[in-house]
């Protein structure tokens, strides 16, 4: 067994989901501020499949990682830099999940069903509701701002790694080299 | 005739004048639509709306109804589309502020099903419609069901930008359930 790079699955997974939420986070951001629009539901539509495809492949990617073995972190850290670590990722996964379901609760609650790709409906997961519609949008933007925090110290641990300890910690996550 | 009397004879007068006509409950029965929005359904109601309604299946010729609905009384995703549709794109409630249905005939169909034949003005125009309904009776209430797929630009509702039904599609599917008590 490979124990120092992630399998190719994971690191494929890794990518695509940080690419669909840099750019459902930087849509969502657009489009919370434009005035109303045939523009503006065609983008909140987008958002939302966006905000779909991420959740589906989350909850991939975490039966992915609970089914197979995660590569060690360098030797050189100490054990609470292993914990910040765990505790980091732990927080990522699950922001991952709960920040399109609170999207999801928010356009329920709005009225507005959410129809996957303009082909797959998707129950409503409560009533129509203007003060829970308000407060599930609240609590989608906070937890988007706590998921870009850690997203900001995710990045920030990388570059740590790879230019100060550089110990090449960001080779587990990289395409090139022997994928297994 | 003593005034006691008198005022019996107008009271069970009145009585019967009332019994003679159903009134709808209001707060019980309620107008509610469905559109879609890049083909996903968006739930919104009418809050006030007033309903004159005359409904004897043994007497279908003397039966009538005529809903009256508050444009403005509109619930819908957010404050912002209910600001939205009250403007001059869609309802203009400022010009236009009730839609109103008159039945001309009611026809029964067998069973619990009829149909109302009627007008319906909205936002200045007036268009024959026949509205399907069923009767079922519910703890002594007669209570009256039916939807209606409105095409949005007859009635000019979403204009300009908004005319594209490709964002919001053609058909509002409305539906009402009034209930009637004796």
């Amino acid at each position: 067994m490979n124990n120092t790079k992630y399998n190719g699955t994971a690191i494929a997974l890794h990518w695509l989901v940080a690419v669909f939420i840099v750019v459902a986070f930087a849509v969502g951001q657009y489009m919370a501020d434009l005035e109303l629009s045939p523009w503006k539901l065609k983008i909140f539509a987008w958002h939302k499949w966006a905000g779909v495809t991420i959740f589906l492949l989350v909850l991939y990617r975490i039966y992915w990682r609970l089914t197979h073995p995660v590569p060690a972190l360098p030797a050189s850290m100490s054990e609470n830099m292993k914990k910040g670590s765990g505790v980091t990722h732990l927080f990522l996964y699950l922001l991952m999940v709960t920040i399109p379901i609170t999207g999801w609760l928010h356009s329920s609650a709005a009225g507005v069903s959410v129809v996957y790709l303009n082909f797959i409906p998707l129950p409503n997961l409560i009533d129509k509701n203007k003060e829970l519609s308000d407060l599930f949008k609240e609590v989608h933007e906070s937890l988007n701002w706590a998921l870009l925090g850690l997203v900001i110290m995710h990045v920030a641990a990388t570059l740590k790694h790879q230019f100060m300890d550089k110990d090449n910690l960001l080779d587990r996550m990289r395409f090139s080299g022997k994928c297994k | 005739m003593t005034a006691l009397y008198r005022t019996t004879l107008i009271g069970l007068a009145l009585l019967w004048a009332q019994s003679a006509s159903a009134a709808v409950l209001l707060d019980k029965s309620e107008i509610r639509f469905i559109c879609k929005q890049m083909g996903a359904p968006v739930e919104g109601r009418f809050k006030i709306f007033d309903a004159d309604v005359v409904f004897k299946p043994t007497d279908l010729p003397h039966s009538h109804a005529k809903i009256s609905i508050a444009l403005a009384s509109i619930d819908l995703a957010s404050d912002e589309s209910e600001t939205e549709v009250k403007g001059k794109n869609w309802f203009n409630v400022t010009h236009f502020p009730q839609a109103v249905f008159q039945s001309t005939s009611i026809k029964a169909l067998g069973g619990e099903n009829y149909e109302v034949h009627g007008h319906l003005a909205l936002k200045g125009i007036t268009q024959d419609i026949v509205v399907p309904m069923k009767i079922h009776t519910l703890s002594g209430m007669q209570v009256a069901e039916g939807s209606y797929s409105l095409m949005r630009t007859v009635f000019k509702i979403g204009e300009g930008t908004w005319a594209d039904p490709d964002t919001v599609a053609e058909e509002v599917v409305v539906k009402f359930k009034m209930i009637l008590a004796h």
